[in-house]
């Protein structure tokens, strides 16, 4: 018997004009590591604010735990840790003491708190740098500082909202790593991030976001079936006459053919042989051709699907 | 949980070092610039409870020196006469040893050498002795055995002489820059509550903002961030009226301890002062320049930088010296060396006392709110 953890309905919050959450609802279950996958502005901080019980909302209804969330649920705050978007730990205590104090807030026991601490420096990789100022750290390191002060306390229900943003790739992938080790050891997760691939990996149910809606929500699997693209292929080619692109684009099972004087992206759904039939049209009229390569959809492919827009943004 | 809090709170104020560096260097340099500046002038000002007074002809006037005996004796002493002849006096008196001669006889004479303070008070000693001693007269002569009775009780009056600088508005300025120091650095226990309200407001701050996710209650957690704030300026408090006290050698007598508490509640007011602005809706780095122009403000009005200040506010407006954070601190320190009674620097502690609820209630008004429309 699956509890549900996470319910929200109808959230609907307005910042003056601009409504940044839309009747947005959500359940998530126990033993979930559940994505929140959306590009910037698309309102998963704001999402996780309202759940937090920080920001006041406009309608709606938020539960954890089976109970309604308030500002002074201390009940239920007590079961959550929380990973803000922006590193909030206090400059003048070390790493080790950042740890004990955030902890502090949740453990009284002196003994349990210090066994929970030392835990936490540990899963975080942070043993050596105890005795580091946050200022002393790198930004990785400030992230899973940042990590282990929200999770010391061994919460039931773990919110990050981005926390692998402007991180290393090593550092990345041990942030990765700690959130599934944190889920076997029995946490419902809640990770927001605009990283697909990030979410692809980690998370085990996922909701795509977008101007403050739910536009889709589902295991990947489940996301990547609900568009008509099985299959990308590039091929890099210079010169491609216009009567060649629009042959490619009427073969079977080919629903979109675009080429950008450097490349030909061909989108195709559903069907077998997809990349020998393209390339046999280019052999055909003897045209030259770089390198080809076919991706299966990605929850970018999602994304461009339903929104019409690319979730990556260029920067990264 | 409060002590938790409380204790790293505490750590992590101590170890702000630039607040600490600030807080107190400022002062030190700004006394030590006083010390300066005022030094030759301000020595001799502090030697007012023991005005050095010549008296001449006291061997034919038992009462006038009965008199000046008992008002040159103990702590308190009024004055420190040297009976010697009329040549010799009037040498000390140009070699500024003494600062007038009394002449003894059936009317008691004073000659001076200027106008100042310590002048003034050994003329209305004159005064006021005249006017009793006919008294003693007819008591050492009548009844010899109540004698002494008699001049305690008239030396205990004229050494009230020594409130005359007040009253006539003669006010030691010198040392009155001493005092507003210490009340700037009390004003300054503002900067120090500062992050009180913005640390533990969820709006205001990441820091904030992630406090008000764990289960511990924000009234909790603002009052160990207070009581704490409160400590670290009391230290600062407490490392400033040393320095005053000690390294500038300003001399508070048997007084010192309630300086030091006059300075501890000064800067809790302080304190409950940067509270209340950090509570206000204003960005971050508005807040420090608001606090910082607040205090300047008040000690400007409290005569940190022109000394006669506070006399022409008194005489203007009174009220702003009631209410002026800054003048209270000082005052309260000025009276406990104007007056031997305490009754004026109860006034000015209850003030304080008064002032630092008036925030702390506004303050916890404004950082009641437990959800925000935007963070
Ligand atoms: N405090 C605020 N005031 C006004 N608008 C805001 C505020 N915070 C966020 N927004 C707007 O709300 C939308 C959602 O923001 P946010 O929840 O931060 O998105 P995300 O976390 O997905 O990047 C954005 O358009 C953003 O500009
Ligand atoms: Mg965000």
């Amino acid at each position: 018997m699956e509890n549900t953890v996470v319910k929200i309905e109808n959230l609907v919050k307005r910042y003056g004009e601009l409504i940044a959450l839309d009747h947005f609802s959500l359940e998530i279950k126990e033993g979930e590591i559940f994505g929140l996958l959306g590009p910037n502005g698309s309102g998963k901080t704001t999402t996780i604010n309202c759940l937090l019980s920080l920001l006041s909302y406009d309608k709606g209804n938020i539960e954890l735990f089976g109970k309604k969330m308030t500002p002074v649920s201390y009940d239920i705050k007590k079961d959550i840790g929380v990973i803000m978007q922006n590193v909030a730990v206090l400059n003048e205590l070390t790493v080790y003491e950042n740890i004990d104090y955030f902890c502090g807030l949740y453990i009284s026991d002196k003994a349990l708190r210090k066994k929970y601490v030392e835990e936490a420096v540990e899963f975080a990789g942070l043993g050596d740098f105890v005795k580091f100022y946050p200022k002393k750290l790198s930004g990785g390191l400030l992230r899973r500082l940042n990590i282990a002060c929200g999770i010391a306390h061994k919460p039931k229900l773990i919110i990050l909202d981005e926390p692998t943003v402007a991180v290393d790739p090593q550092s990345r992938n041990r942030i990765l790593e700690g959130i599934e080790e944190l889920n076997r050891a029995g946490a419902t997760v809640i990770y927001t991030s605009h990283y697909m691939e990030e979410v692809e990996q980690l998370c085990t149910r996922i909701a795509i976001m977008d101007k403050g809606r739910k536009i889709a929500e589902g295991t990947k699997e489940e996301l990547k079936r609900m568009i008509r693209n099985t299959e990308t292929v590039t091929i890099e080619i210079i010169e491609l006459p216009e009567e060649v692109r629009a042959q490619i684009a009427s073969l079977p099972h080919v629903y979109s053919a675009e080429h950008d004087g450097e490349r030909l992206v061909i989108c195709c759904s559903g069907g077998k042989h997809n990349l020998i039939r393209i390339l046999d049209v280019l052999q055909s009229r003897d045209l030259g051709f770089g390198r080809v390569y076919t991706e299966l959809p990605t929850l970018n492919d999602v994304f461009l699907e339903i929104t019409g827009k690319a979730l990556r943004d260029k920067e990264d | 949980m409060f002590l938790h809090i409380f204790k790293y709170e505490l750590l992590s104020s101590l170890r702000v070092k630039d607040l600490i560096i600030w807080l107190m260097i400022f002062p030190i340099a700004l006394g030590t610039f006083f010390k300066i500046a005022f030094g030759n002038v301000y020595a001799r000002n502090t030697e007012f409870s023991a005005i050095p007074a010549a008296v001449v002809g006291a061997e034919n006037d038992p009462a006038f020196r009965n008199v000046c005996d008992s008002v040159s004796e103990g702590d308190e002493a009024l004055l420190k006469v040297t009976y010697t002849d009329e040549k010799t006096a009037l040498e000390m008196l140009e070699r500024g040893d003494v600062e007038g001669i009394f002449y003894a006889g059936d009317e008691v004479m004073l000659t001076v050498a200027g106008s100042g303070l310590g002048q003034t008070i050994l003329k209305s000693f004159a005064d006021r002795y005249s006017v009793s001693a006919a008294i003693i007269k007819d008591a050492l002569m009548n009844d010899p055995a109540s004698a002494p009775a008699v001049i305690a009780a008239i030396s205990e009056d004229v050494s009230s002489c020594r409130e005359i600088p007040l009253t006539e508005g003669n006010t030691d300025n010198m040392v009155q820059y001493f005092y507003n120091l210490i009340a700037m650095v009390a004003m300054y226990g503002a900067v120090t509550g500062l992050h009180v309200s913005a640390g533990n407001q969820a709006n205001m701050s990441p820091l904030g903002a992630r406090r008000s996710c764990a289960p511990a209650r924000k009234s909790v957690s603002i009052a160990a961030s207070f009581l704490g704030s409160c400590i670290i300026q009391g230290l600062c408090m407490v490392l400033c009226v040393s320095f005053v006290a000690f390294a500038l050698g300003v001399d508070f007598g048997s007084r010192l301890p309630l300086v030091y508490a006059a300075a501890l509640l000064g800067g809790c007011m302080g304190v409950s002062i940067g509270f209340f602005v950090g509570a206000l809706n204003m960005p971050e780095s508005a807040k420090t320049g608001v606090v910082m122009s607040f205090s300047m403000l008040m000690c400007f009005f409290s005569g940190l930088m022109v000394g006669n200040m506070k006399a022409l506010i008194s005489a203007k407006a009174p009220w702003l010296n009631m209410i002026n954070p800054a003048a209270v601190v000082s005052d309260s320190i000025y009276c406990l060396n104007i007056y031997s009674d305490y009754r004026r620097f109860i006034v000015k502690m209850i003030s304080m006392v008064i002032i630092t609820l008036v925030f702390v209630a506004l303050g916890l008004i404004l950082t009641r709110r437990k959800k925000y429309a935007s963070l």
